[in-house]
């Protein structure tokens, strides 16, 4: 019966992972290709070929893209997620602004981001941050905090508060109890949250569309260039995507030893 | 408690979201309030400014028109059906990560793939792959003798391929979320539970789902967000087609805007939007509450 | 932040801080620009002037644009425009008239094809843009079929008439019946659709529309003239191929879609951009290489094209001209034509080294003679949106071809009537 148990999981995890790993599979040997081999049923099996890879360094600036939305995606996590924190803190703990304020926090981003173009442009063309990083890292920061506050709201409500309250006792300022018990208890959640903000930010295109340039374009505007009015550039945009997932392994040593060790933290307490 | 104690309560939580709200202040609220005094002008692209008060024309005008309502209506149906089966699935994957002991980190890497994929990425290679006479997955149900289905060239088909392309896509986000909620249950309620008997199905009924409820109801709430702003994969694989079958709201009120060019009449029907999902969210907000009390 | 904002204002220094003058200039994705690109350092050596080219995908280039129009001072001094926005922008006033400079240097305006002047360069008198590239539609074939003695005697004897380049419709139409059902090639069909909405769709009917003698509205009173019996043959016909000639899935397929079915040695005929030609005969898109010939579809083309502009935002109008003036001489737009730009001036399709070098051209030229246009007015975008919708909806919905275009009729009168075209 152990053995049941243990395997289990893996019952369902397994269709689930070839489920998302077959077609990006099936992508990478696109990648490997060209356009019309790619098109070809039943397949064809040529040498694969890294002329793809190539080409989107050497006849597109992917390294400008991918480090446009690597440094935007980071920092705008990193501004908006203490905020968030801090924020969801005072919901969950002293109901600051009680329910109004925390609904209305997340009726801002319950418009079409369409219909904030015109005045958002309006607004970083007045700051002079037009075509800038900055720009977009300020707009997805307005983006992602209600997200992330709502998620840390009920990451801090499922905790257990005599721990605090125990610190408060022995002395702990509210601060102290917040930033040195609340939030360690809550690192599966916060976690959790900044690899969202990060994603959130990562693929978001209409506000990068309008505010950067030329040398500012993130990764999504320039992927979008490779769909074109003479058809879509299919392999290009499929070795392009094989190097846009890339950050999945820049965090994998930072996923090893806080998500997995972080996880078995939480479930002790 | 005191009342000075409560009074120096209040000012901690007024410091506490006071830069987080300063920040949304100083980004999001004048594109809304905008939006508002648009959605009550005569704001076009062709003349761009708001010079009229014509109350609440545009919003009477958007239930008159037809394309709006069908579209609210497809819109409706498609959330329900990706929040629903995303959880669902989502769920299924995440407890069952939580419970792993060996390949955690491999299955996780895994699932946060296609969440770091564009959306105009991943619309166009399931366009590829699914292309009904060039695309591998209708080469492989040849192998196994199924006829070749043509995806999204036929009104119901093409509405439920792109909420499987959206599963595919948006899954692990509830996956990433969920997760995280089940590693932070504390562990004493189910050793408790264990000593009086109760197997893994009562478990889940009377401990986890009942802990989990704020981590999931943020979840499906941040879910159903993003779905209502759905966008780019209509535009890549359908553009509301065929006929009207995936006519999302979001992607028609951008067309109102920016392919009609009424940005005031675009404006009400998002703030029609707004509203309900701002409906819907209070009732859940309030609904948790009351089952927490 | 700080180290952003240092970054950023260097970038800035290293762009405007030399006394190289600089413009920026907003394109969309396709060879064209790249072959513009290739010109750049010629222009920088003549005139000093340094150019930035931003790149940014055809579909959302119009939401890129619109809020850099509306401001008062935007980033880009030349903007092109897709013909589909000629009226919205010229409706808004964010163009400037070019007719001043046009005269000043004696540019030959002339040498554009009158079609496509008419497209992207005069509105209504007034000279607002120069052509830059041409998209218009042409019927794309398989020649090696088309010649092979075996189909030949074959169609003969089923359909009497001889197999070869359609001149008038049901000719062709008569080709497609053959291909999809009596030519016996194991899943090859007579023709390949691009059913999605609603610019695919729109613009691949409006041919079957002018082929049956259709025609979208009466020049004289902007009346709306689709729910006829050319309008409506016009349908039939267009859901008959996609439905019951056509590979399955055509009702939502992309321009890209069917291209590559056409590519792939899938389908006899597809009709489509002209600029499409030439990717038939690389062996890295297409499995037909050689195969695939161009013609002028029967009853005239749909027309399209892009032009250049200077917008009313321009930060350096006078260098934008100077940079319009180089890119369209007729001596730089031979160039680009040579690296396989797809050009606007008549003398260029009778140049005897492009005919050497491209063997078709004298069928673009054909074909770009007789083009018709799409209706052009404020809310022609809008309109295609509409046309898009019913289109898609009788095709894949089972409307009624009468009704829905009568539907068309009706929403495309009002939008007449809003832009005050019609009375």
């Amino acid at each position: 019966m152990r053995w049941l148990r243990r395997a289990a999981p893996h019952l369902v995890l397994i269709p689930f992972s070839l489920a998302v790993v077959l077609p990006l599979l099936w992508l990478l040997r696109v990648s490997l290709t060209d356009r019309r081999t790619a098109y070809q049923i039943p397949p064809e099996w040529s040498t694969p070929h890294l002329g793809n890879y190539v080409e989107i360094f050497t006849a597109y600036p992917f390294a400008t893209w991918f480090w446009n939305s690597l440094s935007v995606a980071l920092l705008s996590t990193a501004v908006a997620l203490p905020l968030a924190t801090m924020l969801a803190f005072a919901f969950a703990r002293y109901n600051s602004g009680g329910a109004p304020l925390r609904l209305s926090i997340l009726a801002s981003q319950m418009l079409p981001p369409i219909v904030m173009v015109l005045p958002l442009f309006a607004v970083f063309l007045g700051a002079g941050l037009l075509n800038s990083r900055t720009a977009v890292v300020i707009a997805h920061v307005g983006m992602n905090l209600p997200f992330l506050a709502w998620m840390m709201i009920a990451f801090f409500e499922g905790e257990v508060r005599q721990l605090e309250e125990a610190a408060r006792v022995e002395g702990a300022t509210r601060f102290q109890a917040f930033w040195k018990v609340a939030v360690p208890v809550a690192a599966p959640g916060l976690l959790a949250a900044a690899l969202l903000a990060f994603i959130m930010s990562w693929n978001e295109f209409l506000f990068a569309l309008i505010l950067t340039g030329k040398r500012t374009a993130t990764l999504p505007v320039g992927l979008s260039t490779l769909d074109t009015h003479r058809g879509v550039e299919i392999a290009l945009l499929a070795a392009a995507n094989m190097v846009a997932i890339l950050p999945v392994f820049l965090m994998m040593p930072f996923l090893r030893r806080y998500l997995i060790k972080g996880l078995s933290l939480g479930a002790l307490k | 408690m005191t009342a000075a104690i409560a009074q120096r309560d209040r000012w901690f939580g007024f410091a506490m979201t006071l830069p987080g709200l300063l920040a949304l202040l100083l980004v999001v609220l004048f594109p809304i309030l905008f939006t508002l005094w648009t959605s009550t002008s005569d704001f076009t692209l062709l003349k761009p400014s708001n010079d009229a008060f014509l109350g609440l024309s545009h919003y009477t005008q958007a239930f008159a028109t037809p394309e709006f309502r069908h579209a609210l209506s497809v819109t409706l149906a498609f959330v329900v059906a990706v929040v629903v089966l995303e959880f669902l699935v989502g769920f299924a994957v995440a407890l069952a990560l939580d419970k792993v002991e060996h390949g955690k980190a491999v299955y996780y890497v895994i699932l946060l793939f296609p969440l770091l994929m564009n959306p105009i990425v991943v619309g166009l290679i399931w366009k590829m792959f699914l292309h009904p006479t060039l695309g591998i997955v209708n080469y492989v149900l040849s192998l196994v003798g199924i006829p070749p289905v043509d995806w999204l060239g036929v009104p119901d088909n093409a509405f439920w391929t792109v909420v499987a392309v959206d599963i595919w896509h948006q899954v692990s986000f509830m996956i990433v979320l969920l997760l995280a909620g089940l590693a932070a249950l504390p562990k004493e309620p189910y050793e408790a539970a264990r000593l009086e008997g109760a197997g893994t199905i009562r478990c889940f009924f009377w401990i986890t789902l009942p802990l989990m409820r704020p981590v999931i109801v943020v979840t499906l709430l941040i879910r159903l967000i993003f779905a209502v702003k759905t966008y780019d994969i209509i535009y890549i694989m359908t553009r509301g087609g065929p006929g009207q079958a995936t006519e999302l709201v979001s992607y028609y009120i951008y067309r109102r805007a920016f392919v009609g060019l009424d940005v005031s009449q675009a404006s009400a029907m998002a703030v029609i939007l707004l509203l309900v999902v701002l409906a819907l969210t209070a009732w859940l907000h309030r609904y948790m509450r009351s089952l927490a009390q | 932040m700080k180290k952003f904002l240092l970054a950023s204002s260097m970038l800035i220094a290293s762009a405007f801080g030399a006394e190289a003058q600089t413009i920026n200039i907003l394109m969309e994705s396709v060879p064209d620009t790249r072959y513009v690109q290739e010109m750049l350092p010629e222009f920088k050596e003549k005139t000093g002037i340094d150019v930035q080219l931003e790149v940014v995908n055809y579909a959302e280039m119009h939401t890129k644009l619109v809020p850099q129009l509306v401001a008062p001072e935007g980033s880009y001094d030349v903007i092109i425009v897709d013909f589909y926005w000629v009226g919205e922008f010229t409706k808004a006033g964010w163009l400037q008239p070019l007719d001043e400079r046009i005269q000043a240097d004696e540019f030959p305006v002339d040498n554009y094809i009158p079609s496509i002047m008419d497209l992207t360069g005069k509105v209504d008198g007034t000279t607002l843009m120069l052509p830059f590239y041409n998209y218009a539609m042409g019927l794309t074939y398989r020649k090696d079929l088309l010649e092979d003695p075996k189909h030949q005697e074959a169609f003969k004897a089923k359909y009497g008439r001889d197999l070869k380049v359609p001149t008038e419709w049901p000719e062709y139409l008569d080709q497609v019946k053959y291909f999809s059902e009596d030519a016996g090639i194991e899943g090859f069909k007579g023709v390949v659709n691009q059913g999605q909405r609603p610019d695919p769709i729109s613009m691949e009917w409006s041919n079957y529309l002018f082929a049956n003698g259709g025609r979208y509205y009466d020049p004289e009173t902007w009346q709306p003239t689709l729910a006829t019996p050319e309008g409506i043959a016009a349908l039939t016909q267009y859901r008959d191929s996609i439905q019951k000639y056509g590979p399955i899935g055509a009702a939502n397929f992309s321009f890209d879609d069917a291209f590559n079915v056409a590519a792939q040695g899938k389908a006899y005929s597809y009709l489509t951009f002209n600029m499409f030609r030439p990717v038939y005969d690389d062996p890295a898109s297409s499995q037909v290489v050689g195969k695939m010939e161009i013609a002028p579809v029967p009853g005239g083309g749909m027309n399209g094209s892009w032009g250049w502009a200077i917008p009313k935002s321009s930060p350096d109008p006078d260098a934008a001209w100077e940079f319009i003036k180089f890119i369209e001489s007729p001596e730089i737009a031979k160039k680009r034509a040579l690296l396989g730009g797809a050009a606007t001036q008549k003398q260029i399709y009778e140049d005897p080294e492009l005919i050497e070098k491209f063997s078709y051209y004298p069928q673009l030229g054909e074909l770009l003679a007789y083009a018709q246009n799409f209706p052009v007015f404020t809310y022609t975008p809008e309109f295609v949106d509409v046309l898009g919708r019913e289109l898609s909806l009788a095709v894949a919905d089972g409307k009624d071809p009468k009704e829905a275009l009568e539907q068309v009729d009706k929403d495309f009168a009002e939008l007449l009537r809003k832009d005050g075209k019609l009375q």
